[in-house]
């Protein structure tokens, strides 16, 4: 590098907010993200090693009647010319005290070497294979990711956060056959990526796939694992999520304005301890909270960013707008949303209370919601269920029924919450679950 | 199908994007080529530094983009810009690719990124080019972006329909430039627009697609989609079973991009096999004649050469129903001989290239519109899909529409509600019963894969399949 002393970003962003203010925008806001990677991809293209360095920003500014968001690589010229503010205006948060906040140590462990890299890919093969024999990696990606972040606006807005991300994605198949099994995992640090364990995981998918037959019609009792739990959660965010759901979710509440069963409870948390994007600020540096959205079945309000909730229907904001790269706006979107676990409560025992039903090991797909038929259909697999033990394992079947019914038939949540990269991340614990089918066709 | 008729006489009446065509009466938007002043024999020593010896690829990829956006009316911020620009360096070795990339277009990034690559064989780094890119000049202009919503409205009015829509759009400009240790390919630029259109009255909800001009005529066509949406709206699904189906080039095009452009990249076909087997693998009884052409594309996106720098040529994927060649890149090219590079194609400096298709073109056949329809008396016409798929692994495609109208008579009657046809791909090619004689460039969109959304281009004539599976 040149050896100039580096400027910090925090002084980059008052010099750039200075120089808005004196184009004349009175309400500006500088975004500023750095971030470095290394992805390690294995598959029929060979081995792909990637090292990139992300140097972004953003601004938007203009004034009360109307604004432009401009985005770029590298740093912008403070003396650069700005658009003429257009269209509508894009408010920005007051800045608000933000409560204590102890970042988590992990956040400056180094990037996995690619040597690393290769022999955690490696570890996780060599565990398959000795779970599964026949079984092979067909793909395999590792990207380990850090980046920072700085936030300065003219709103007082001062805020500065760092983020740590690991993410596992495997597929597994079995030879001279079309069945796929495929897992996601993510961690802060890669290096707590547990090869055993994602291999069992995998294994267990791929067994299932290859050797489960398709259901006919099962009724009974069904224990969905996390995996399958949050994919359903997943379908259901536009009941949980944004100023239209008090809408949607209108006429799935009972009279006592219950959405479930006494046992789901439902929070979103963009400070959770241990979460994988904890942070105190969200991207426009809100403070982040915990804001429950159901409790003991009652419906208490949607998850709302501080610019949906002005001047609506009683509703706590939380910081909770995201920036997918510093090229797009902030959208509102889940932090960390979960089915609230029961503590004490382990899995293995919801599955041990049922003579009969059905275990859901995983999802194998999205899922259809239709919130105004009150109908939902996820297509899963898994095993079905004697005397609390597994009896034969089956593939591309439908769990199927009333949305209602779904939320109202949650009569068991275990204590191990397990989050998913879905839209956000997404978590929920084992549930045990009344009233649905399994059908062979949705 | 004129059989008799030289296929370069078929190309030539297909070549829409000509290069001798008078421009359309449509806005275009300019600017100058970044990369002038690159000095590319420093580049070259540069990169020649990494490779070990004359089987290792090593290329940079210099990028700039410009995306400039208006949202709907009543979204914050009325006027979106994005300007980024970087370099990657990128190093292959036998099985083995490496990649670092950077998010500036300077000499210290240069350096650094190829230090990156060298790690893996280091060697003293040769003095850097002193400039990799010109600066960004003044802002960009709108008036083409801003004149495009008024002439919506305005067909719409003439089309005597109304009803509330949100519109984004987009206008993208790419410059690249990629050099090896050998050559710098001459700079390429592609300058599109994307948009979409919220219609929350209709099943999807959502319409969207790429258009190489904006103007008159592609408002125009934008209007005779939406408001066959508009009148489509509560029409009632067509009946499951098999049925004899008449697309139009849109939708013909991307069928051909699920059944044709996707099943014959190298990458898709080493999922089911081996890529070299599939030469002189019939895949259609009629004589379907099917090219790759980034360079016939409509000029504003047409390219000389593809991501990696190789030179582009007119390649057959499907002739005369047989497969010729498929797609591939520098890396599935080194690994199987029988492959062409020049179909290597990236959707940033962050990710490796892979073999993808740019501009599609089936060649017109015999059959005229009125032959056409009163071939399929009794079926049913769709003009636009929304989205398709294709299965690498089982070969399996669908293909989605919102709506669709039946046929009678030799004509286009009551509209149909959103379906899917769907199948394997090569049984679906077998049924092709018929080709138009007009070929148009139609069905260009976004395409998704591996993690990589790239702009695809396409032309084609109307394609009658006879025994699809129509699902309602």
């Amino acid at each position: 590098m040149t050896g100039t002393p580096a400027v910090r970003p925090e002084d980059q962003a008052e010099e750039l907010l200075a120089a808005l203010r004196q184009a004349g925008l009175a309400e500006a806001e500088v975004y500023l993200k750095d971030g470095r990677s290394r992805r390690l991809a294995i598959g029929l293209a060979g081995a792909e090693h990637q090292v990139v360095v992300e140097e972004g920003w953003a601004v938007r500014a203009g004034d009360r009647r109307a604004a432009f968001f401009v985005a770029g690589t590298g740093r912008p010229l403070p003396g650069a010319p700005w658009p003429t503010p257009q269209g509508f205006p894009a408010p920005l948060p007051d800045a608000a005290p933000v409560l204590r906040w102890s970042e988590p140590p992990d956040l400056d462990s180094p990037l996995l070497t690619e040597l690393e890299a290769q022999a955690l890919l490696a570890a996780i093969e060599e565990a398959l294979v000795s779970e599964l024999p026949l079984a092979r990696l067909s793909a395999a990606e590792l990207e380990d990711g850090s980046s920072a972040s700085t936030l300065a606006s003219s709103r007082g807005v001062r805020a500065g956060w760092r983020q740590r991300v690991a993410i596992v994605r495997l597929v597994a198949s079995m030879p001279d056959s079309l069945v796929e099994a495929s897992l996601q995992q993510g961690a802060r640090d890669a290096r707590r990526l547990q090869p055993r364990a994602l291999a069992r995981a995998l294994a267990d998918r791929l067994a299932v796939r290859e050797r489960g037959i398709r259901p006919e019609r099962e009724t009974g009792d069904v224990v969905l694992a996390p995996a399958a739990a949050a994919r359903l959660l997943a379908g259901l965010l536009p009941l949980l999520v944004g100023p239209g759901a008090r809408d949607l979710v209108g006429p799935l509440l009972d009279a006592e304005g219950r959405l479930g069963s006494s046992a789901l409870s439902v929070v979103d948390d963009g400070r959770l301890s241990g979460g994988l994007l904890a942070a105190a600020v969200d991207g426009e540096g809100v403070p982040t909270r915990a804001v429950p959205l159901v409790e003991a079945g009652l419906y208490r309000q949607p998850l709302l960013a501080w610019w949906q909730a002005r001047g609506g229907a009683a509703a706590v904001a939380s910081g909770c707008s995201l920036r997918a790269s510093f090229r797009e706006m902030p959208a509102a979107g889940p932090t960390h949303l979960f089915v609230r676990p029961q503590e004490g409560i382990r899995p293995a025992a919801l599955v041990a209370a049922l003579d009969g039903g059905s275990y859901v090991l995983d999802a194998d797909g999205p899922g259809r919601f239709d919130f105004t038929a009150d109908r939902f259909a996820l297509p899963v697999c898994g095993f079905h269920l004697a005397a609390g033990a597994a009896r034969r394992p089956f593939a591309g079947g439908w769990l199927c029924g009333a949305i209602t019914a779904l939320l109202h038939g949650i009569v068991g949540v275990a204590r191990d919450l397990t989050f998913f990269p879905l839209a956000g991340m997404i978590g929920s614990p084992t549930l045990r679950i009344t009233g649905l089918e399994i059908r062979g066709e949705a | 199908m004129t059989a008799g008729s030289p296929v370069s006489a078929r190309i030539a009446q297909a070549d829409l994007g000509s290069r001798d065509a008078p421009a359309l009466p449509a806005r275009r938007y300019n600017r100058g080529m970044p990369f002038g002043a690159l000095d590319r024999p420093a580049l070259a020593r540069a990169l020649a530094q990494l490779a070990e010896g004359p089987d290792d690829l090593v290329d940079a990829f210099l990028e700039r983009v410009e995306v400039v956006e208006m949202p709907p009316a009543g979204e914050p911020a009325g006027l979106r810009l994005r300007r980024e620009e970087g370099v990657a360096v990128r190093l292959c070795r036998g099985e083995r690719s490496w990649l670092a990339s950077r998010d500036r277009l300077d000499r210290e990034s240069f350096v650094d990124a190829v230090r990156q690559v060298a790690r893996v064989h280091p060697r003293a780094v040769s003095p850097p080019p002193p400039t990799l890119v010109a600066p960004w000049g003044g802002l960009p202009g709108t008036s083409d972006l801003e004149a495009f919503p008024r002439g919506l409205d305005r067909a719409l009015r003439d089309k005597r329909v109304a009803f509330p829509y949100r519109l984004t759009l987009r206008r993208h400009r790419r410059d690249l430039q990629v050099a090896t240790p050998h050559l710098a390919a001459a700079p390429q630029s592609e300058t599109f627009y994307s948009f979409r259109v919220e219609i929350p009255w209709a099943g999807p909800g959502t319409l969207g697609g790429l258009l190489s001009e904006l103007g008159e005529p592609a408002a125009e066509a934008l209007a005779v989609r939406l408001a066959d949406a508009f009148r489509a709206r509560t029409a009632a699904p067509p009946a499951s079973g098999r049925a004899i189906v008449l697309l139009a080039p849109a939708a013909a095009a991307t069928l051909l991009h699920e059944a044709v452009a996707h099943a014959l990249e190298a990458d898709t076909l080493a999922e089911a096999g081996a890529p070299e087997a599939a030469h002189g693998v019939r895949l259609s009884a009629a004589p379907l004649d099917v090219l790759d052409d980034p360079g016939g594309a409509p000029r504003p996106v047409r390219r000389q050469s593809d991501d990696e720098g190789t030179p582009v040529m007119p390649r057959w994927l499907v002739r005369g129903g047989v497969v010729d060649q498929p797609l591939a890149d520098q890396r599935w090219a080194r690994r199987l001989p029988g492959l062409q590079p020049g179909a290597g194609r990236r959707d940033s400096r962050h990710r490796l290239p892979a073999p993808r298709s740019t501009y599609l073109r089936l060649l017109p056949g015999d059959r005229t519109l009125e032959e056409l329809l009163e071939r399929a008396n009794g079926g049913l016409y769709f003009a636009e899909p929304q989205r398709g798929r294709l299965d690498a692994k089982t070969g399996r495609f669908t293909l989605s529409f919102a709506h669709g109208r039946r046929i009678r008579d030799g004509g286009l009657h009551e509209p149909v509600g959103r379906c899917t046809i769907h199948g394997h791909f090569a049984e679906l090619l077998g049924t092709v019963a018929g080709i138009g004689v007009n070929a148009v460039v139609a069905g260009a969109g976004w395409c998704a894969k591996g993690g990589q959304r790239l702009p695809v281009w396409a032309a084609a004539p109307e394609l009658l399949l006879d025994g699809v599976e129509v699902t309602g």
